[in-house]
């Protein structure tokens, strides 16, 4: 018993450590006054509110075109990982180590390095500070997690029910679509709420990629960040962390209806 | 034949991108030899590298990179193994604290910064609660933690950040393990503690280092944090090598290709270097690579 006073422990700080930074910026949010030495605020106020509507950085906007970028990459990102899946995991043919390093590759080089070395590419294929080139760069950089989930649950289903749709006289994009995707899909949502939070997040190689032109909710947060208005950040991180939680917690339920769907069949 | 061609239609979008990050790595590669026809630069040369490499504050530069990156990675791959292994020894490995686990994954690096700075500034939390404990005096007397050359302020973060990164990488793993293994060794006498040590941490090392890996690589090459919590000197790599990228001087740009030539190059050295290792490993357990 005294080993698991121990492990609830460890699980107790780390609980504690996670929790009290996000609380944090919760009260810094709404706080007009808060002098040292303090430990509490002494004066609230909604400024911070009233400046994320009505301020310069037009956060209706801005939300849009992020969680739109986001939602892309997510699905773009997940019908590569798919595609990739089915041919590591469903066939034999030489090579695959390969096939495999090159689905890592993105995790390997620093994202740094690429979002400065593609932007010349991009520049010559008419990309450059364009979204459809800071969406490419966002699939890039999302695809070895999309591939490592999708192989684990293609590796899991398997082409088992597939064939027997192929045999019952089922074309082959009929037989995935009706046989094969239903039992993937946990492993869909899953690698796209992955890519979704990948894409959201990206500040580095949105900011070179997009040359200032592709806006995102991550690429105005550092500004405020590094102006030391302390409110005006805590409420954008806010802002920022409460509309992952909010895309996460739709996808993830997704998840578990689906699971649930699965195991009452 | 059908089926050949059905690999090849799947593979190619994976192609495409596979393209587009070997392009990405060649035009650092060569710009970092002096070519930028753009420029007017079109011979190929080392002299670049060699008058970055033999530059004082270039070295320093990498030396605090390779710090940060060493210690965020080590630290966040005990942290979260420790984690990992609670979760996996309380039979949580579903259920509401792995959400908790996975919150910091859904927080960008500049939020983590951000958090930083109100809780470790002298002016900060932490600050304040020492001065209501009555261990300082003054909030000058707080141990300064940020911008300073040690870049605690940004290990601290990547910490926060990649600990629970580690713990849900690897939690999948190590609750297989436990629940087989593990519980075959505990039945055979073994004290939860010696089964734990003997066989689920051997076990679950493969993932345990290949997050290590993923956080070395990210944090070597990481942008923001050293950025919002570094000091003016010395730099991050990354951040001293936008500050050349972005230099007017247009026929400086080899300068910076070099800098960030030397994190490519040492990013896949070291993703070659736990190729080879785990491959050594395999072989010596006799093992099938899996």
């Amino acid at each position: 018993m005294n080993r698991h006073w121990c492990l609830k422990l460890v699980l107790a700080t780390a609980a504690a450590c996670i929790l009290i930074p996000v609380a944090l910026i919760l009260v810094w949010s709404v706080t007009a006054r808060w002098p040292w030495p303090d430990l509490l605020p002494v004066r609230l106020t909604l400024r911070t509110v009233r400046e994320l509507f009505l301020g310069s950085a037009q956060l209706p906007r801005l939300l849009f075109s992020s969680v739109a970028l986001a939602v892309a990459t997510a699905v773009l990102g997940t019908a590569v990982g798919v595609l990739t899946a089915r041919a590591t995991e469903l066939y034999a043919f030489p090579g695959k180590g390969l096939v495999r390093l090159c689905g890592l590759l993105p995790l390997l080089i620093p994202g740094t390095v690429f979002a400065i070395g593609i932007h010349l590419t991009l520049l010559r294929l008419g990309l450059a500070d364009t979204l459809a080139g800071v969406l490419l760069v966002h699939v890039t950089v999302a695809l070895p997690y999309c591939i490592a989930i999708m192989g684990d649950v293609t590796r899991a289903v398997g082409a088992g029910l597939e064939e027997q749709a192929a045999v019952l006289g089922a074309g082959p994009l009929r037989a995935f679509w009706l046989a094969t995707l239903p039992g993937l899909m946990p492993g869909v949502l899953s690698s796209m709420s992955m890519a979704f939070i990948l894409s959201y997040s990206q500040y580095f190689t949105t900011l070179i990629v997009g040359g200032g032109r592709v806006r995102t909710l991550a690429l105005v947060l550092v500004p405020y960040i590094q102006s030391g208005d302390r409110p005006l950040a805590s409420v954008y991180a806010v802002v920022f962390v409460g509309s992952a939680l909010l895309i996460f917690f739709l996808l993830e339920s997704a998840i578990h209806r689906m699971e649930r769907g699965g195991k009452s069949k | 034949m059908r089926g050949k061609w059905k690999i090849l239609i799947l593979l190619a979008p994976l192609a495409g991108v596979t393209a587009l990050v070997l392009a990405a790595c060649g035009t650092v590669l060569l710009q970092s030899l002096g070519y930028v026809p753009a420029f007017g630069l079109d011979t190929l040369t080392l002299s670049y590298y060699r008058a970055v490499l033999g530059d004082p504050a270039f070295l320093q530069s990498l030396g605090v990179s390779l710090r940060i990156a060493a210690t965020s990675a080590l630290l966040a791959a005990a942290a979260g193994t420790a984690i990992c292994a609670a979760l996996v020894g309380t039979g949580r490995t579903r259920g509401a604290l792995t959400y908790l686990v996975r919150l910091p994954i859904l927080v960008p690096h500049a939020v983590t910064a951000l958090f930083a700075v109100l809780l470790f500034a002298q002016t900060g939390l932490l600050a304040r609660l020492a001065f209501a404990l009555g261990l300082i005096g003054d909030f000058s007397q707080f141990p300064q933690l940020l911008h300073t050359a040690g870049y605690q302020g940004a290990v601290l973060s990547y910490l926060w950040k990649e600990a629970p990164f580690v713990a849900y990488f690897v939690l999948a793993l190590m609750a297989g393990i436990s629940g087989t293994l593990g519980e075959a060794a505990e039945n055979l006498g073994a004290s939860p503690l010696r089964s734990f040590f003997t066989v689920t941490l051997p076990l679950s090392m493969p993932a345990i280092a290949k997050a290590f890996l993923i956080i070395f690589i990210f944090a070597f090459g990481g942008y923001e944090l050293p950025m919002l919590l570094g000091p003016t000197v010395p730099k991050a790599l990354p951040v001293q090598a936008y500050l050349a990228y972005m230099s007017p001087e247009l026929r400086d740009r080899p300068y910076a290709m070099v800098m960030y030539g030397v994190i490519l190059l040492l990013s896949v050295a070291m993703a070659a270097l736990y190729g080879l290792l785990t491959r050594a490993l395999w072989r010596k357990l006799g093992g099938e690579r899996p």
